[in-house]
């Protein structure tokens, strides 16, 4: 069982701050959803909204149509994962999982036996008598998990539950979320700073900034259709032109910058005369043949590279300018270039996209 | 060189402290078993354990004691919940409000105990209760309370305000967090604060005084003998005294580290 959940312009103020600005948009049922942004940019106020911790300012929240004003948390059909995950320290893990059934009324060894159930499904079923510090950051993760399945919530709140485990942990955690969303088909609304999260996880993606939603979209799409500025500085690597659009015809558009004239897609909200941004991904800024076959070209020096292992960046550009960053398969000719040397960037208009100018993500 | 010199003033600044605390229980402690007629350590008559014997043998000061574990008790039993609710509210609101009531909880420390004595008397006697050790209860508990409330408050601020939000968000109600999560959060400080407030009122004088009616606490014993002299008899209870705190403190700590340990 799962609900959808409707948020009708709703805006949270806290004094003079505008956390949340007018924010409208509908979560699916069984859908796993996350919020992505900056810290600030009012996710966290959104899932606190959510869970009835705090009232929104104006709007209305529904879960599965119902008006959830006015009713709090411990009486909504919301289970939330704290950031620090919350566990009681002074019980043992059975007891942390069986919490939600304890204050429900629901007898000891009915209780211990479900709680002994939902432990064995997140892999946990021989800690069930131990108590919360003596696990590991994964294995807490876990039983928080199972604490939050007990009560057979119709939507699960994640507030950016992975943030305290070390890479390889949070890897394998992804998957384990994702298997656990799958499996019992509930609602997750899912809250993250970290792109990788959001995009390998999720099925849409609402990127926030400043308290005002930027786009709700598909992963592949908030990647490659963003909506805005901030969008396209935010969720991956961009080289970014300023510059005043000249013509359009179509999708395509021409930007005059201080590095050239191009050509490239035009997004929404682009009109002629308009001041607006180039963005153009690394992976898709070319060079040598590619470069030279491609419509748009641009001339630099070669400023120097970057081995990743599976691949290399490339970065051009006199001192003084932020340098443009081209990335291409591990090619040892590329490191062997001394600074100075005379490059060609290029990119097809496809791989280009305007903006309307905005806020851009700071590095 | 420098930090030798600075480890060595603390060796000695601890020593001086510590002679300054103890130095004067030592004192009694000797003069408990002095074969004289005064409590005094100088001039030493001789090792005697008569003291005990009397001390054992007197019914009036055994009584006394009885009187002031049973005010202690009540003292407990009554100071430590309300102490621990006005923790509870002034722990969950904010501004004027807090700032008043915090000063209200906060200001029987500030006012002199034979002044809480004589206000407890006169305000009970004129709504015709009478003196006792019941008034002294209620005197005591006046100020008791608001040590109760701050050992309580301070704990309660360093806790983790997540783990409340997470048994709402599971389903619990405000009571049930309560019973739940906060007051078994809160055992250690209760603990401490029950010790403290029976040990505040035992050793209580002014505010007894003036509310004891006819009854007799262990102070109001030991304060009425100076006046017909005192006998070594009161530093053998001094002894008794110190033995039976230092035993629970000792058992207290090997029970909280077989505890901790598990």
């Amino acid at each position: 069982m799962s609900q959808d959940i409707a948020l009708e312009t709703v805006t949270k103020k806290f004094g003079d701050f505008t956390a949340v600005r007018e924010v409208a948009l509908n979560i699916r049922a069984g859908e796993f959803f996350s919020f992505l942004g900056p810290s600030g940019c009012g996710k966290t106020t959104i899932l606190r909204m959510i869970s009835g911790f705090i009232e929104p300012t104006q709007g209305v929240i529904r879960i599965g149509g119902q008006d959830m004003r006015g009713i709090g948390p411990n009486k909504r059909p919301t289970a939330l994962i704290f950031q620090n995950l919350a566990l009681f320290p002074l019980m043992p893990v059975w007891q942390n999982v069986a919490f939600g059934l304890e204050v429900r009324g629901v007898a000891k060894a009915v209780r211990r036996k479900k709680a002994e159930e939902l432990l064995a499904t997140v892999e946990l079923a021989d800690s069930a008598g131990k108590m919360v510090s003596d696990l590991s950051g994964g294995q807490r993760q876990r039983v928080a998990i199972a604490r939050a399945l007990a009560v057979e919530p119709q939507v699960m709140l994640l507030d950016e539950p992975l943030s305290a485990l070390d890479l390889k942990l949070r890897q394998h955690m992804r998957a384990e979320l994702r298997r656990i969303q799958k499996r019992t088909g509930v609602t997750f609304v899912y809250i993250t700073h970290d792109q990788g999260e959001a995009l390998t996880m999720s099925d849409r993606v609402a990127v926030m900034s400043q308290g005002v939603l930027q786009q709700v979209a598909v992963p592949m799409d908030i990647y490659n259709d963003p909506a805005t500025a901030f969008v396209a500085s935010f969720v991956g690597e961009s080289n970014v032109f300023a510059g005043r659009v000249t013509e359009t015809e179509g999708g395509t558009g021409r930007i005059e910058t201080e590095a050239g004239s191009f050509v490239a897609r035009l997004g929404a909200g682009v009109s002629r005369g308009d001041q607006a941004l180039l963005f153009v991904r690394p992976e898709q800024m070319h060079l040598g043949a590619a470069a030279e076959a491609a419509l748009n070209r641009i001339h630099a020096p070669f400023s120097h590279a970057e081995f990743e292992g599976n691949f290399v960046n490339v970065f051009c550009g006199t001192d003084g300018h932020k340098p443009l960053m081209s990335q291409t398969r591990s090619d040892p000719g590329v490191l062997a270039l001394t600074p100075g040397a005379p490059m060609t960037l290029g990119f097809e208009s496809a791989d280009g996209v305007i903006l309307p100018a905005g806020e851009l993500a700071r590095e | 060189m420098e930090s030798r010199l600075t480890r060595i003033i603390v060796k000695i600044y601890l020593i001086v402290f510590l002679l300054y605390l103890f130095a004067p229980l030592f004192v009694m402690v000797i003069a408990a078993f002095n074969d004289s007629k005064f409590p005094t350590v100088m001039p030493w008559k001789g090792w005697t354990t008569r003291w005990f014997e009397d001390l054992w043998a007197d019914d009036r000061m055994w009584g006394a004691v009885g009187n002031s574990i049973l005010v202690g008790l009540a003292v407990v039993i009554i100071a430590v919940p309300i102490g621990t609710l006005a923790a509870l509210l002034l722990d969950s609101i904010r501004g004027r409000t807090r700032s008043f009531l915090y000063g209200l909880m906060v200001a029987p420390l500030l006012v002199p105990g034979i002044i809480i004595g004589i206000s407890t008397l006169i305000f009970w006697n004129r709504i015709g209760v009478p003196s006792g050790l019941h008034l002294s209860t209620v005197g005591q508990c006046s100020f008791i309370c608001s040590y109760v409330m701050l050992m309580v408050l301070a704990r309660l601020q360093r806790m983790d305000r997540s783990l409340e939000e997470a048994a709402l968000d599971l389903g619990a109600t405000h009571l049930q967090t309560l019973r739940l999560i906060v007051l078994p959060y809160l055992r250690t400080a209760l603990l401490t604060a029950a010790v403290l407030a029976f040990f505040q009122s035992f050793e209580n004088f002014n505010t007894t005084l003036f509310t004891r009616g006819g009854a007799t606490t262990v102070t109001i014993f030991i304060a009425s003998r100076i006046r017909t002299g005192v006998t070594p008899e009161v530093n053998a209870l001094g002894l008794v005294l110190i033995t039976i705190t230092v035993a629970a403190a000792v058992i207290y700590t090997i029970r909280k580290k077989n505890t901790a340990a598990v």
